[in-house]
């Protein structure tokens, strides 16, 4: 898969707001991620020329932020909250037991791409710890059968 | 220029430093005044990620990190106190958190900043439990290079050079947080022209050669200051020697030659220095094509002889003096004494040549080619084209570099009278020799080299060869005694050579053995 016509365009007005090329990287990761679902080596590749730098310049930033991904993604993404309030409250042990209910490890998919699973930094819902995300939906006050009926639920 | 106080010592300094880059300048850095630092390079960008550089500068409400921050006139800076040891303490618990501490299997132990400051500024236990980050170890990158994961700080001294230094950024910093880990883009692997330095500014065992991996511990190197005799840039090095045997070549820094870098094909070039077809006794050959190894003094008797009854039927001018710009500037000042006192006008030096770049490489691959000039060991075409054409009976060569450009026309130096060849390694150039005199490489001898800008720099006998071998200009003396040539009857002392040549030729006027030091010393009137 590669870049659209429209993902390009869209990729040159971003350019143009700002002094250096490069400074349009984070809109055009998003608007390519929009398209593709994710970001691939081929498409870090095609970026990269269209910025004229290095795939890899393109791959530091797709990996240091989490709103990025590398790689073909669930249609639910569901983040479990493991910072240190919530963690203090059993996420660690919410997340485990997800992980052994939905066969995979945080940051895999599922086999059938229904879930997308990963670690969450604080989302702010401490005062109702533990809690997870899917999409941008808070569940909150959660035991490990709370949590997979939320799951189970999911198309 | 800004006055600063560096632990009550006032010192001058150049605008526009910054505190460690100020320190660095005046030669002090972990030399008199100690700050420890892991992610500042001198020549590479900052960075200022490690924070262990942390300092008190007066008037600052907390501690500053020295290598980015400016200097300003009347600032009073403070290395050694009791904050600042905290400080240090603290940035190395925090790097040791996730560190492995396998320095019994790790080649970095000895010369680690992991555990050089960890000793000198660290907890000696540990106050956390928690599993460390289990990441790549052995993590094949390249040609060159592993890395380990778990080893690595995340100082990003290997990206930045890289990035920099011969720019092509194979490395990055990938994620973020405590899951920062240094990789490679899939599919590209860490190679390039410079890329084992990696290994050299990588503090900690993270990044290591696999060529130098697991040969012999450290501490038992003795680092043997040299010059790099892969191409004419003469880049500075440290030889690494145990047990009589060079391990590996790092680089020294020289800011005038080449900063703190070196090319990965100099750095390997230290295995011909071992290399098996080393030349390892004196040869003759008989004219049924018979090789008989003798000893030196029946060789040099033998060569004198036949140079004598040469010169005596054609002339000297029926010979050719084949220089080597492998060959130290004072074997090749005795070389051309010895011609002239022979009488022999004819000489040249062939230079093998081959890729070069902006950054240290040069297309001129021996060390010593702009010596040999300024000796007058010029352009081999017109020696060439007599070996070709007839009107050369004889030649005394030292090398084998003559047959690049000599090619299929080797053979004719075979039909000629007297050939003496003095050489290091075998080549094809030793079967037309009647006479062969094992050469010692520049690790094992005294003398000075020219690089490319007309510097002259020192090497000196790293080793003994486990053989009989001698400096050029040995064999050469030996050779001029025997034909008894006056001024030849001395012992070989390479350093009296390099004295006599500092004043008998001008382009070296001032830049014997002992004056141009261990930095080097620009010839007085540039390169040749
Ligand atoms: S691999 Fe070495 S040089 Fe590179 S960031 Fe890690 S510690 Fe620093
Ligand atoms: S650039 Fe030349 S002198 Fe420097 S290390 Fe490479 S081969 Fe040796
Ligand atoms: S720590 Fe989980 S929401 Fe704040
Ligand atoms: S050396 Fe200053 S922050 Fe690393």
């Amino acid at each position: 898969m590669s870049l659209s016509e429209q993902v390009r365009d869209g990729i040159a007005r971003e350019m143009a707001k700002y002094p250096k090329k490069r400074g349009a990287l984070l809109p055009a990761l998003h608007l390519a991620q929009a398209e593709l679902g994710h970001i691939s080596v081929e498409t870090a590749k095609e970026l990269a020329e269209v910025f004229e730098i290095r795939p890899i310049d393109v791959m530091e930033v797709v990996s240091f932020y989490n709103m990025f991904y590398d790689r073909p993604q669930g249609r639910h993404h569901v983040y479990v909250c493991t910072n240190l309030p919530c963690s203090l409250r059993g996420a660690r042990t919410l997340m485990r037991g997800i992980e052994a209910r939905l066969g995979i490890e945080a940051g895999e998919t599922t086999a059938d791409g229904r879930i997308t699973l990963g670690h969450e930094e604080c989302l702010g819902a401490c005062a109702y710890a533990p809690m997870l995300r899917v999409g941008g939906t808070y569940h909150e006050d959660l035991d490990l059968e709370k949590a997979m009926q939320i799951l189970d639920g999911l198309e | 220029m800004p006055n600063v106080s560096i632990d009550g010592v006032e010192y001058e300094v150049a605008e526009g430093r910054t505190i460690l880059q100020a320190i660095d300048d005046l030669g002090l850095l972990m030399n008199g005044v100690d700050i420890p630092h892991y992610c500042w390079h001198p020549k590479l960008s900052i960075d200022g990620s490690c924070r262990l550089c942390q300092v008190e500068v007066e008037g600052f409400p907390k501690l500053q990190i020295a290598c980015n921050t400016p200097v300003k006139d009347g600032m009073v800076v403070r290395t050694q106190t009791e904050s600042v040891q905290r400080a240090r303490e603290g940035v190395m618990e925090l790097l040791l958190v996730n560190h492995p501490l396998d320095c019994p299997i790790c080649d970095q132990a000895g010369e680690c900043k992991l555990q050089d400051y960890a000793f000198e500024y660290g907890l000696s236990h540990a106050r956390t439990e928690e599993p460390r980050r289990a990441l790549k170890k052995r993590y094949d990158i390249g040609p060159t290079i592993l890395l380990d994961q778990e080893r690595c700080i995340l100082c990003r001294r290997c990206v930045r050079f890289c990035r920099e230094v011969p720019e092509t950024s194979e490395l990055a910093v990938f994620a973020r947080g405590d899951r920062s880990t240094i990789d490679v883009h899939p599919g590209v692997e860490l190679d390039n022209d410079y890329s084992m330095n990696v290994a050299d500014i990588c503090p900690v065992g993270a990044l290591t050669t696999k060529d130098f991996r697991f040969k012999v511990r450290v501490w038992f190197l003795d680092d043997v200051p040299g010059v790099c005799t892969g191409c004419s840039n003469g880049c500075n090095i440290h030889l690494g020697v145990a047990s009589n045997k060079v391990y590996r070549y790092v680089p020294r820094r020289n800011d005038e030659v080449n900063e703190t870098w070196i090319c990965d094909e100099g750095r390997l070039s230290y295995k011909a220095i071992g290399a098996p077809d080393r030349l390892d006794a004196s040869e003759l050959r008989h004219a049924d094509g018979r090789v008989e190894t003798v000893r030196r003094d029946q060789a040099i008797t033998l060569a004198a002889a036949k140079l004598r009854s040469l010169i005596a039927t054609q002339g000297a001018g029926a010979l050719a003096g084949i220089a080597s710009a492998h060959a130290t500037n004072e074997d090749l000042f005795t070389f051309r004494r010895l011609l002239d006192a022979l009488g022999i006008e004819s000489r040249a030096c062939p230079v093998p040549t081959g890729r070069s770049d902006a950054l240290l490489i040069k297309a001129e691959k021996a060390a010593n080619a702009a010596g040999a000039r300024a000796l007058g060991f010029g352009d081999p075409a017109p020696v060439l084209d007599r070996l070709r054409g007839g009107g050369l009976e004889g030649a005394i060569v030292l090398g084998h570099d003559l047959l690049g450009p000599l090619g299929p026309d080797v053979s004719r130096l075979g039909s000629l009278d007297t050939v003496i060849l003095i050489d290091t390694h075998h080549s094809e150039l030793e079967r037309v020799a009647d006479v062969v005199f094992p050469a010692r490489h520049a690790a094992e001898k005294l003398g000075t080299l020219t690089n490319h800008a007309g510097r002259v720099q020192r090497v000196q006998p790293a080793l003994e060869p486990p053989f009989e071998a001698y400096a050029e200009g040995e064999i050469l003396t030996r050779l001029g005694e025997a034909l008894a040539l006056p001024g030849f009857e001395a012992d070989w002392d390479p350093r009296a050579v390099s004295k006599r040549m500092a004043q008998e030729v001008r382009a070296f006027a001032g830049c014997d053995v002992d004056s141009v030091g261990d930095s080097g010393k620009p010839m007085p009137g540039g390169s040749a």
